[in-house]
């Protein structure tokens, strides 16, 4: 999928399809500086693939301010209550088989 | 024309996040939650609880209860998008933790660890007859002439009218059903990467793929999702 930092020989990019394949390295910063070179200078010139980046970059934005989802109180105490109740059973359990076992 | 920076360093750190996040045209305080969401705790601190843990300390095992278990419930729920099945995933994975804390080895971090728990578990569960929501991607993907060129052109540039068009809680809306629809695998890249903030290491660390597969997943997955949006503004995938 993309050539990475520091790599050489990198071919040029011919055309749109090619940008759109580097998308996600260009926003990660992944890609070697020549790269990164041809890559803005296809963006200074198409401007189709600087409106695909704009609105790219603009569906992460958007993701990424989705609420988290919050934990129920409801849910949270039941979880912890069988937590602590399988808990307090394997120590009752193992109680009962070390005395066991000393016996 | 406006320079369009890169969104974060390789590194993925917290501090590149949040300038990725305000570069990206959002909000601060955005960024700020990732960050928060992501908080750092230290190898250390997590060592000495997964000590007292394996040495049976209860409150250790609450303490980390109290830690992640918020996070943990986000994930599933995105996941599943269900609350029933949601608690019985973070029922598993902390009774599973409390049980194997001694096979525990300290390699990953106690959070990739509890991350991949509740992955596998929110994976396992889908897989366990859910009915499937997934669509096909690839009337969402971008389509190109025999040059390579875009097929639909101009390609329209609607970053800037996408809040205009809808309200905060309809876009979370939109995106939300998006984001059921996408593979399990890939929505869980998704959820980690753009919800938890997680680098693309750890993501492939949690989810036991490659970094490059990791890569790969959140780039269609986000083409995808891209095109979602474009299709609900009225305008083309492609």
């Amino acid at each position: 999928m993309v050539k990475r930092k520091g790599t050489t020989g990198v071919s040029k990019i011919k055309n749109c399809k090619q940008m759109t394949a580097l998308l996600h390295d260009y926003l990660h910063d992944n890609l070697s500086r020549k790269l990164k070179r041809e890559f803005e200078r296809h963006l200074r010139f198409c401007p189709d693939c600087a409106s695909f980046l704009n609105t790219y970059k603009k569906t992460v934005a958007a993701t990424r301010s989705l609420d988290p989802e919050t934990i129920p109180a409801k849910v949270r105490n039941n979880v912890l209550a069988f937590l602590r109740k399988q808990i307090r059973r394997i120590g009752a359990f193992l109680l009962c088989t070390t005395i066991q076992l000393l016996a | 024309m406006t320079r369009l920076e890169p969104l974060e360093n390789p590194m993925s750190s917290i501090e590149t996040k949040l300038i990725a996040a305000t570069s990206m045209g959002l909000d601060s305080r955005v960024g700020s939650r990732l960050a928060l969401r992501r908080s750092k705790r230290s190898g250390k601190d997590d060592a000495a609880l997964i000590e007292r843990l394996k040495a049976g300390d209860q409150n250790a095992f609450e303490t980390i209860f109290d830690l992640y278990s918020r996070r943990l419930y986000s994930v599933a729920q995105r996941i599943l998008g269900d609350v029933a099945d949601t608690e019985e995933v973070i029922q598993d994975v902390f009774w599973t933790a409390y049980r194997k804390a001694k096979t525990f080895r300290g390699h990953s971090r106690l959070s990739t660890w509890l991350y991949r728990l509740t992955v596998n578990a929110a994976l396992g569960k889908l897989r366990r007859g859910r009915k499937n929501r997934e669509v096909e991607y690839e009337q969402f993907l971008p389509k190109f002439q025999e040059d390579g060129h875009h097929l639909v052109r101009p390609v329209v540039d609607w970053s800037d009218t996408l809040e205009e068009s809808y309200a905060k809680h309809e876009l979370q809306q939109l995106l939300k059903g998006a984001l059921d629809q996408l593979q399990p695998l890939d929505k869980s890249a998704v959820v980690l990467s753009d919800l938890e903030g997680m680098p693309d290491k750890e993501i492939a660390a949690t989810l036991g793929l490659t970094v490059l597969a990791v890569k790969t997943r959140l780039h269609r997955a986000r083409l995808f999702l891209r095109g979602k949006l474009a299709v609900h503004l009225g305008h083309s995938a492609a």
